[in-house]
């Protein structure tokens, strides 16, 4: 139960961050070209990321042995969630400017042109692009944190209700969600998916975790502290 | 092929942003390998002290790096 609330947590909050940004990309073709050709793109993506998932994810499942699925996958979760988390510290202690929703959408706005001729390809393969790209670390999210803990429907259920809630919002607000907490968000992801990694990676490693899967929380919360301590660290007049 | 390069760096670089850091972390992860091997569980609690003082270590570093090539 703990777990697939995790594992649930984990999709939704990692795939809302990018479809975030892949919504803004998306407004900003559609509101300056026109409406069809960029839903068009959008909807080829999210096909093509669905087929990765299941070709993917039922590979990576099914040919490879546990403990190294779980070895494999805690690897690259942990170079995942570490390299957010570390982003979010330099965010947070001022070093590095925060994601601007509404500077990406104002500066993608500004490369595009009205729309010309019947069929706008470039709107088509903008939002194809787009979409595709910010969506493949949907797919990883949701192919490492469901693979491992055979928690597929958690998984595949919070990525999916994360792009539904995004795109409701961003369908209600026409204009780029610039008061989601992103770097917020990225902190919490980079916690969960790290102690999740170092989880994983330790169990394909032959250990066993005192609590087996609780022990996760305790993780996330020395994880916490280290990242707090960074940005305290940084923030010192000394390194100033 | 310009789309299947872009999918190809988008991919290296959800893992990969330092070079450097990422080979610490894989070297932590092989010593944590041989360390379950032959001390089981106690080995568990250097891993994720070593996991975090990396984290803070080279957090520190690119804030130092970074106020260096930009002073004001």
């Amino acid at each position: 139960m703990y777990q697939q609330a995790f594992i649930f947590g984990a999709a939704f909050l990692g795939s809302a961050v990018e479809a975030t940004e892949a919504l803004t990309i998306v407004l900003a073709v559609g509101l300056t070209r026109g409406w069809r050709e960029p839903l068009l793109g959008t909807l080829l993506a999210i096909v093509l990321l669905g087929l990765l998932v299941l070709v993917f994810g039922q590979l990576i499942v099914t040919t490879i042995p546990e403990w190294a699925l779980k070895l494999l996958v805690g690897t690259l979760l942990l170079l995942f969630g570490l390299r957010w988390l570390h982003k979010a510290v330099l965010r947070s202690a001022g070093v590095v400017a925060m994601h601007d929703e509404e500077r990406a959408y104002q500066d993608a706005v500004s490369r595009l042109g009205e729309t010309v001729g019947r069929r706008d390809w470039v709107g088509f393969v903008l939002a194809l692009k787009g979409v595709f790209l910010e969506g493949l670390e949907v797919v990883f999210i949701v192919i490492a944190v469901g693979g491992p803990g055979h928690a597929w429907t958690a998984a595949i259920a919070g990525g999916l209700v994360a792009a539904v809630v995004v795109a409701v919002a961003g369908v209600a607000v026409r204009a780029p969600l610039a008061r989601v907490p992103e770097n917020t968000l990225k902190f919490a992801v980079g916690i969960l998916l790290t102690s999740l990694g170092t989880f994983w990676a330790a169990e394909g490693m032959g250990a066993s975790w005192p609590g087996d899967f609780l022990s996760i929380f305790a993780l996330a919360g020395i994880f916490l502290v280290a990242s707090q301590l960074a940005v305290t660290v940084i923030r010192r007049p000394a390194l100033a | 092929m310009r789309f299947l390069r872009a999918a190809g760096r988008e991919v290296l670089g959800l893992f990969v942003s330092d070079w450097v850091q990422s080979g610490v972390i894989i070297v932590i992860l092989a010593a944590a390998w041989f360390a379950v091997a032959k001390f089981g569980a106690p080995a568990l609690v250097l891993l994720v002290l070593l996991l975090a003082t990396q984290l803070v270590w080279f957090a520190r570093a690119e804030a130092t790096r970074s106020r260096r090539q930009s002073p004001s």
